[in-house]
């Protein structure tokens, strides 16, 4: 049995390990950080913690999406990397028996494979789970340093 | 283990232990160079005594028996039963890097897989052979170079006749099937060249094979030591051989020495802090200390730093109020409450930033050991000189300077001081010299790494940094020799042509580069081609608190360390020239590069336009002089530095960020970073 924290992004329901979910917050004013990636939307002061903060939209290419009154700052931690992720809506937490997930599909619509861990059944509805240590670590540092890079250069 | 829980004391024991290992390690290497200072053979005595007892009051019967061990050959030594050698130096280090593999078995939970057998039995094989065979104890027959007055007497007639005292020490194969034997031919040799005057033990003895592996013999005779020992050499079935010049004085001195330890060596109690005889060190320390947790620290540090935000946002409210209400009785309360917990936070502040020094000494006490082992490894001979340990700094920047001093100590050996034979024809003494200090001056730790060999040449270092493709031969032409030393810390620079064992595995000044940054320091070389090299590096105390000048740009806040600023001025638009395309005006004097924030910081699309005015920071960095246009500027505060994290990483230009009175994030700039890449900007053929 997993328990996962479902989310909106554009449309598209996900869900992430609960375990993984340190808090759920509301939207608050975000400190830009010059040279990051634009994915990276800044740093934001979670009672006394500096907290790096994402947008999930930009992160996986998705439409970008207006910040409404359900709009949220999910904070998660990733071995050790704590990151806040902006989603469009927290809809609710939900137990799911380990068989009612399948291996990601070859082809799935918006976020690439590599982020997935795989695919949920959930009622009538397909939850997509995502591989968060793969989308805070890997490519994403690369991404990072990458711009970095660029953005000394362009100066 | 009787149903103690021994655990909760496991984590003293180790760091109690880590501790005593490394004033073991350092104490050694002392002894190395100092084999007749009893005050060291009593330091290490008493430490090791108290290691064995701690090892076997938790049980570890390993570390006990290996301790134990040590401290009879250490006795033995402080006693002048035996004598300091290269022998006994490597052994005991031997021991003490096998107790470290044994301290950090037990750390992983258990003890067990660690084969101290070897060492012990050497150490053993040790005393026995030193002491003669009758079971160990020490017999005053047996004294080594205890001259009667009659074979002093030969020995000084010897040497008007021009003929030389050695002091010869045999040791024969642990297996040695006919030891009696072997001696008589040692003898035997031996009388084609000079004169047994004495042996340890008696002849009568030697044949009758009543000792150990070893026997000394005082011998006279006009041949050279390595004569001499060749001779005795060339018997089969010996193992080592030492002969060393013996010397009268020193003979009397060190038997005058055993009767004051023998006078005061008696009672020695349990504990092992009574000193034997004469000097006992009157300057024990008295002060009483708690051991922290450095978890706990950090955690108090960051709670005082919540405290001097909040001092901040109080005193805000209380002007807020004051504006609004005037003068009323409970504001003027308030305001006296709000000075009151400013004061006392800033005692706490400093108390615990106070708690938080440690003198680097920690750092420091592990170089002696590592710079002998390089040494050794690097077949070159180096005076290590050491000063300043007692100079204090931050733990957070205790933990980082480690690294960098290593790698310059390394390259120091490595590259730096030169073979013996090289520095002899050069001139130079045979011994390098590599100094370490370290002192405060001002707000700041000052380190030095020192050395006086090869030194670096400037135009070498650009050949070098173009054969690697580092650097064009154009690029390597416009660069001033301060800009050239810099490339050292370019990644995959390296000024060794040959490689070492140890500086095979990709050490690189760029890592200095690295850890130095990360704590906020600076490094300046010096050098002289021929004469030696000198780094110097420069750290800040502490690196949680920091006196910063708020600025804003558009709606966001900036802060400036204050310790690179140097002054606020405001600069017209008619004042404001252009020099190659670049902005600058004219301080003083002086001409000013101007800069704006926004750009620097890369941001785009929010250059402010000057209108009347534009407010100018004007900062320092070592001798560069930039000034930074900002839209405003807030103030001074004290802010606390939290870092971004490792998701974003370090950004060029920004420290850290804080929280403001208001809550709102404020970056914090990175004055370093910030100019080195307004300054690289422009010349970035480097590299690419």
């Amino acid at each position: 049995m997993e328990q996962l924290v479902v989310f909106q992004l554009a449309g598209e329901t996900y869900g992430v390990d609960i375990a993984h979910v340190h808090e759920i917050i509301r939207l608050q004013p975000i400190t830009e950080v010059p040279r990051t990636p634009d994915f990276v939307e800044g740093v934001i002061n979670l009672r006394g913690r500096i907290i790096p903060v994402i947008d999930l939209h930009k992160r996986f290419g998705l439409p970008a999406a207006e910040a409404g009154n359900s709009t949220r700052i999910m904070v998660v931690d990733v071995k050790g990397i704590t990151v806040g992720m902006i989603v469009d809506a927290v809809s609710e937490v939900v137990r799911l028996p380990e068989e009612n997930i399948e291996p990601p599909p070859p082809i799935i619509q918006g976020v690439d494979v590599a982020y997935l861990r795989g695919v949920g059944k959930w009622g009538d509805k397909l939850i997509i789970l995502l591989d968060l240590e793969r989308v805070l670590r890997e490519s994403e540092h690369e991404q990072l340093k990458e711009q970095v890079a660029a953005g000394v250069a362009e100066t | 283990m009787s149903g103690f829980d021994m655990s909760q004391y496991l984590g003293i024991f180790l760091d109690e232990t880590e501790e005593q290992l490394q004033q073991l390690d350092e104490a050694v290497v002392l002894l190395e160079q100092d084999p007749d200072n009893r005050e060291l053979l009593n330091k290490i005595f008493r430490i090791a005594h108290t290691l064995k007892g701690s090892s076997a009051s938790m049980g570890f019967e390993k570390m006990a028996t290996l301790t134990h061990r040590m401290e009879s050959v250490l006795d033995a030594l402080r006693r002048g039963e035996l004598r300091v050698t290269s022998g006994t130096i490597d052994l005991l280090l031997a021991c003490l890097d096998k107790l470290r593999e044994l301290k950090a078995q037990l750390a992983s939970g258990h003890e067990g897989e660690v084969d101290t057998s070897d060492l012990v039995g050497r150490l053993e094989e040790m005393m026995a052979g030193e002491r003669g065979g009758d079971d160990g104890s020490p017999s005053p027959a047996f004294e080594p170079l205890r001259l009667d007055d009659v074979e002093e007497n030969v020995v000084r007639a010897a040497e008007i006749r021009g003929y030389r005292a050695y002091e010869i020490r045999v040791e024969l194969e642990a297996d040695c099937r006919m030891k009696g034997a072997r001696a008589f031919l040692v003898f035997n040799n031996l009388k084609d060249l000079g004169e047994v005057v004495k042996s340890e033990p008696h002849t009568q003895e030697l044949e009758a094979e009543k000792f150990g592996n070893t026997f000394r013999l005082v011998f006279l005779s006009k041949e050279d030591a390595d004569t001499v020992a060749n001779v005795i050499k060339s018997i089969s079935e010996i193992k080592d051989v030492t002969v060393r010049p013996l010397s009268l004085e020193e003979g009397v001195a060190q038997v005058e020495e055993r009767r004051e330890a023998a006078a005061g060596a008696i009672p020695l109690p349990e504990g092992g802090e009574a000193e034997p005889g004469i000097q006992r060190s009157p300057e024990r320390r008295v002060t009483q200390t708690v051991r922290v947790d450095v978890q706990r620290l950090e955690s108090l540090m960051n709670l005082v730093g919540e405290l001097v935000i909040d001092r901040t946002r109080l005193a805000e409210v209380g002007n807020n109020l004051k504006v609004r209400l005037g003068n009323e009785e409970l504001v003027e309360m308030l305001e006296e409450i709000s000075l009151h917990i400013g004061r006392i936070t800033s005692d706490l502040q400093e108390e615990i930033m106070k708690a938080r020094m440690f003198p680097i000494d920690q750092v420091f006490n592990r170089f002696p050991r590592m710079v002998r082992d390089l040494a050794q490894k690097a077949g070159k001979e180096i005076n290590f000189i050491v000063e300043g340990r007692e100079t204090e700094l931050d733990r957070t920047v205790i933990e980082e300077i480690g690294d960098p001093l290593i790698h310059l100590l390394r390259n120091a050996i490595d590259h730096g001081i030169e073979e013996p034979e090289e520095r002899v024809r050069l001139g130079k003494p045979r011994y390098g010299t590599v100094v370490l200090k370290a002192f405060h001056q001002e707000n700041q730790i000052v380190i030095i790494v020192e050395d006086d060999g090869r030194g670096m040449d400037a135009e070498q270092l650009k050949r070098r940094a173009v054969e690697k493709g580092l650097l064009s031969p154009e690029g390597a032409a416009r660069l001033t020799k301060r800009e050239a030393l810099d490339l050292i810390f370019l990644p995959g620079f390296s000024t060794s042509d040959r490689i070492t064992d140890v500086s095979g595995r990709g050490v690189g000044m760029d890592i200095v580069r690295a850890h130095l940054e990360k704590i906020n320091g600076t490094i300046d070389i010096q050098t002289t081609p021929g004469k030696g090299t000198r780094f110097t590096i420069k750290l800040p105390l502490t690196l949680a608190i920091n006196r910063s000048l708020l600025v804003t740009l558009g709606d966001r806040v900036y802060a400036f360390p204050l310790a690179n600023v140097v002054e606020i001025i405001e600069v017209e638009p008619s004042q404001v020239r252009r020099v190659q395309n670049r902005e600058v005006t004219v301080v003083r004097g002086q001409v000013l590069p101007l800069v704006h924030l926004a750009a620097a910081l890369g941001l785009k699309g929010e250059r402010a336009v000057p209108g009347d005015k534009a407010a100018v920071v004007i900062v320092g960095l070592a001798e560069k002089r930039v000034g930074f246009i900002v839209d405003s500027l807030i103030g001074e505060q004290e802010i606390v530095i939290k870092s971004l994290g490792n998701y974003i990483g370090k950004i060029p230009g920004i420290a850290g960020a804080t929280i403001m009175g208001d809550g709102r994030v404020a970056l914090i700039l990175d004055i370093h970073s910030l100019i080195e890449h307004l300054g690289t900007a422009g010349e970035r053929q480097l590299a690419s």
